[in-house]
């Protein structure tokens, strides 16, 4: 049986010229990224100073 | 003594009056609230209920205390009619009510009023979709929904049968998104879909599961709001592509732009904006519904019915939007309302989902056989409840004898709103997209393109926005309880 390529286990569920096929789908980088706690902590303050900003300008 | 009179104690209404009770505690004027829930919910967490992950109890507590604390009057109960005129027997504005508890149940009381604010927030319209209703106002017997804490109980425990079956080795088809082509809310609909999926792994049943999302969008990621533009990466990139990314990351079909007009048992037809008839099966579906005003009645002096002056056909009570029917392109912001005042009865205001809107934000469009497909506009939890506090400071401006006109605005074309979105709970495994965006109705003048401004429009998916909703949880619930330092949480 042919080895499946290590990145294509991320999008072994998209049958080509389906909807999905068209769009972006995360590798494995991406999606390690989005649980990786010591980047997401970083996130974790990112978010709350955006939301910081968008709450101040909005208070009028 | 003047008084006001809050209708509805939720995201909109509570905020107004844990803000009025606290300015006016120090003078002799009254704060009355009207709402015919005992408990107050937390209705964005309603969808980790409706998967099992958390009970009522963490999400709803009793609002009587709560008052009293404050010092605002309760009625358990709900309004019934407006008399902005007063009648033939006083000249003073007054509320009908009907309770609903405090022993009182059934009985109705007239409630004299200075000011009064319409935080009703919405009829879960089930009826308008044959078979999504009960055909008595109520969720049908075919679906289940997570609008309401008992709701997400029923969901969680039909969710746990229907993962049971799986593991028997039964393949399911779910079905999650909108009941009807005129429904807002698709974020609560997205959010339960993606936390089914991420219980549905947890539960090593996954690989039995046949998952569609069913909207009325007109593509993916409209969200009722005409989509919205992000900054990734250094590319401006549509909501379309945020979100079609996650679906077919995570493995679901989806049917767009679609109008579902029955529900029966394992099956909803609908219409396509193309046209088309279809079907689609279930074993498990989850559909929102259609959102309409709680269907209040206004009376004039003479006791003549006046509803059609106070409320839009659709329920929600006029404010001083723009009302004239135009074409899409000829939208401005200038049409949304600012003060949230009634424009006949100026003691009157509506606020949250109570407010009737001017239009939608989302181009409408119909069906080659002229069936409306079209999302109506969200008013989620953030701007709500800037709208209660909005009004209410000026209404308590206006009580004080400060000024005679609002005092303060709080347009959605004029303010941003932050949403985060739970694709799944868990403290290492938990993820949730964050968005903020600014301005809500988009402004194509002053932002030309996209609307919005790009740099206060952002997206990302991660556990970090998990943790951002955990956290919210709890500080809105503190907040809302009036635990020490409540108001220095925003809104
Ligand atoms: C499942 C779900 C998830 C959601 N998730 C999010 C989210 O993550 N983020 C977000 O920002 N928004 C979310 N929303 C939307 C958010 O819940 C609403 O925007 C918000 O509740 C609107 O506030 P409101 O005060 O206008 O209405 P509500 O909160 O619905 O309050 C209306 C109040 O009026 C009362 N009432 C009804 N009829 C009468 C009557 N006749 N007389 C007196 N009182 C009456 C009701 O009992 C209730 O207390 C979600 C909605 C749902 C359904």
């Amino acid at each position: 049986m042919a080895e499946i390529n290590k990145e294509s286990k991320h999008v072994k569920h998209v049958e080509p010229y389906s909807p999905q096929s068209g769009t972006m789908i995360p590798l494995g980088t991406q999606k390690f990224l989005r649980t990786c706690v010591l980047w997401q902590l970083i996130r974790f303050v990112a978010i709350n100073i955006k939301m910081t900003i968008l709450i101040v300008k909005s208070h009028r | 003594m003047a008084r006001l009179v809050i209708l509805g104690a939720g995201v909109a209404g509570h905020t107004a009056a844990s803000f009025a009770a606290k300015w006016l505690s120090e003078t002799e004027d009254e704060v009355v609230v009207v709402t015919p829930n005992a408990l107050w919910n937390w209705i964005p967490s309603n969808i980790w209920v409706g998967v099992g992950e958390m009970g009522k109890e963490e999400v709803t507590f009793d609002l009587a205390p709560v008052y009293e604390k404050a010092g605002a009057i309760y009625k358990q109960a709900k309004a019934v009619s407006i008399n902005p005129e007063g009648s033939a027997d006083t000249n003073k504005s007054f509320v009908t009510i009907e309770f609903t508890g405090q022993d009182k149940e059934g009985e109705s009381e007239n409630i004299e009023y200075d000011y009064l604010i319409n935080a009703t927030g919405p009829k879960l319209n089930f009826d308008a979709t044959p078979g999504l209703g009960d055909g008595n106002g109520h969720l049908g017997e075919h679906t289940v929904s997570v609008c309401t804490a008992d709701h997400a109980i029923h969901a969680s425990h039909v969710l746990d049968e229907t993962i049971e079956q799986m593991r028997k080795g039964e393949r399911k088809k779910f079905l999650i998104g909108t009941g009807h082509g005129m429904c807002t809310c698709q974020g609560a609909a997205f959010e339960y879909i993606f936390n089914i999926e991420h219980k549905l792994k947890e539960e090593g049943v996954r690989d039995m599961a046949d998952m569609t999302w069913i909207s009325n969008e007109s593509f993916l990621g409209d969200f009722g709001m005409g989509g919205l533009h992000f900054n990734m990466g250094g590319f401006v990139t549509s909501s379309k592509v945020f979100a079609e990314s996650l679906y077919a990351e995570r493995g679901m079909d989806w049917i767009i732009g679609a109008h579902v007009n029955k529900v029966e048992a394992g099956k909803v037809t609908y219409e396509t904006l193309d046209g088309e008839i279809d079907e689609q099966e279930f074993d498990f579906a989850m559909l929102i519904p259609p959102f309409a005003g709680v269907g209040l009645k206004a009376y004039n002096k003479a006791g003549e019915d006046i509803t059609d002056t106070v409320f839009a056909p659709n329920g929600f009570m006029k404010v001083d939007a723009d009302y004239t029917v135009k074409p899409y392109e000829e939208w401005l912001p200038s049409d949304w309302p600012r003060t949230l005042q009634n424009p006949t009865y100026k003691n009157m205001f509506a606020v949250g989902i109570a407010f009737a809107p001017p239009h939608p934000i989302s181009k409408p469009m119909k069906s080659p056989n002229g069936t409306p497909i079209i999302p109506t506009p969200p008013r989620t939890g953030m701007p709500s409840a800037m709208m209660g506090k909005a009004v209410v400071s000026s209404i308590v401006d206006m009580m004080k004898g400060k000024a005679t006109e609002p005092t303060h605005t709080s347009s959605m074309a004029e303010m941003g709103a932050a949403c985060v979105a739970s694709a799944g709970k868990g403290l290492f495994s938990g993820t949730a997209a964050a968005m903020t965006v600014f301005p809500i109705v988009p402004d194509f003048k002053k932002y030309p393109g996209t609307g919005r401004d790009i740099n206060g429009t952002t997206g990302e998916i991660g556990l970090a926005a998990h943790w951002v909703k955990h956290l919210l949880h709890h500080a809105f619930i503190w907040k809302a309880k009036l635990k020490p330092g409540w108001t220095l949480i925003p809104e």
